[in-house]
């Protein structure tokens, strides 16, 4: 099996993300979850098969029912990418109400310090 | 009862709105600051009697609306009327709003335009139907002004009441609420004073803002 250059560095950079996301898992410092963790694996790792072995894309093809392999990768990407979106969207709106939360309690602190 | 008003760039007519509150006989006021960057909040503090808070950012109507509720809780409210900042509304109106709740009969009531909605541009009108139908498309309760920021709360109802939405959406999830909890409510017309004023301000409820505000509020439902 040859592999071009854009394989081996695909497939290094893969590698390389999965492991830092393998360590900051286990240093528990970096707030990396499980979650975080195994959606790394699956997009770096996912990734890196792809690269490694385009074949599979015939698999990933005849699972979504869509006959050209590349229409398949493409479409299973813009999944992945919407999810992604969404996720991040979720977060925004997550942090957004915890602003006003804060900015609230902060607001209304002299009211409760004043005893009133 | 305590009357709040969310503010946000509301320097120049603020102490005038003020002013007809307190000559209307209300003395219970509160102004939430919405992190305006005029003087809006100095301004307000120049009214004697009135309590200002101001957000240190500007987080949107529903939320400093929502500080403001909350503080008439801990001042130990027992009737709660919420409105507007930039003199739309006649505080000659809250009597109206008020009694139902006085006379035990409702839990909320909201002010509506569209009973009487004398002066108000065709296109209010036409925008605020859309916002009703979606309100009830998605909140599953039909009203007749779901975007009023004019209405009164009873104790019960301001302790029921949970809303997460910071921004214009706001008033719409009010419904959802009442609908939720199964709180009684009833409509009272309100007179809406359009004025160049309140009319040329950017950060009103225009079409861009529905917009955004429908988008919110599906957001809502599916994430």
């Amino acid at each position: 099996m040859t592999l071009a250059l854009y394989q081996i560095v695909i497939i290094v950079l893969a590698v390389a993300m999965i492991i830092q996301g393998i360590r900051k898992f286990r240093s528990e410092l970096s707030g990396q979850t499980l979650l975080k963790l195994a959606v790394r694996i699956i997009v770096w790792g996912g990734m890196a098969i792809v690269v490694a072995f385009p074949k599979v894309t015939n698999f990933v093809a005849d699972i979504i029912g869509i006959e050209d392999n590349i229409n398949a990768v493409i479409l299973a990407g813009f999944l992945l990418l919407f999810l992604m979106v969404f996720k991040l969207l979720s977060a925004i709106e997550r942090l957004e109400q915890q602003l006003t939360v804060l900015t609230r309690k902060k607001t209304l602190d002299g009211i409760q310090e004043d005893g009133k | 009862m305590w009357i709040i008003i969310a503010a946000y760039n509301e320097g120049k007519v603020i102490r005038e709105v003020l002013g007809e509150i307190q000559s209307a006989g209300y003395r219970n006021i509160i102004v939430v600051d919405d992190g305006s960057a005029d003087d809006t909040a100095a301004q307000a503090r120049k009214v004697s009697g009135v309590k200002v808070f101001r957000h240190p950012l500007n987080r949107g109507k529903g939320a400093a609306t929502k500080t403001g509720i909350e503080a008439a809780k801990i001042l130990g409210a027992d009737i709660i009327v919420t409105l507007d900042g930039d003199g739309q509304h006649n505080p000659k109106d809250i009597e109206n709003l008020i009694r139902p709740i006085q006379e035990g009969a409702v839990d909320v009531v909201l002010g509506t335009r569209l009973l009487h909605p004398k002066g108000m541009p065709w296109y209010k009108i036409i925008a605020n139907y859309i916002g009703n139908a979606f309100t009830w498309y998605f909140y599953g309760l039909w009203v007749s002004d779901s975007q009023s920021g004019f209405r009164a709360y009873s104790r019960k109802a301001a302790d029921c009441i949970d809303t997460k939405t910071d921004r214009y959406e706001y008033d719409s999830e009010v419904i959802r609420e009442i609908h939720t909890h199964k709180l009684s409510f009833t409509e009272v017309p309100i007179e809406v004073r359009y004025t160049e004023y309140s009319m040329g301000k950017v950060h009103k409820q225009n079409v861009v803002n529905g917009i955004k505000t429908l988008y919110k509020i599906i957001w809502s439902i599916i994430s």
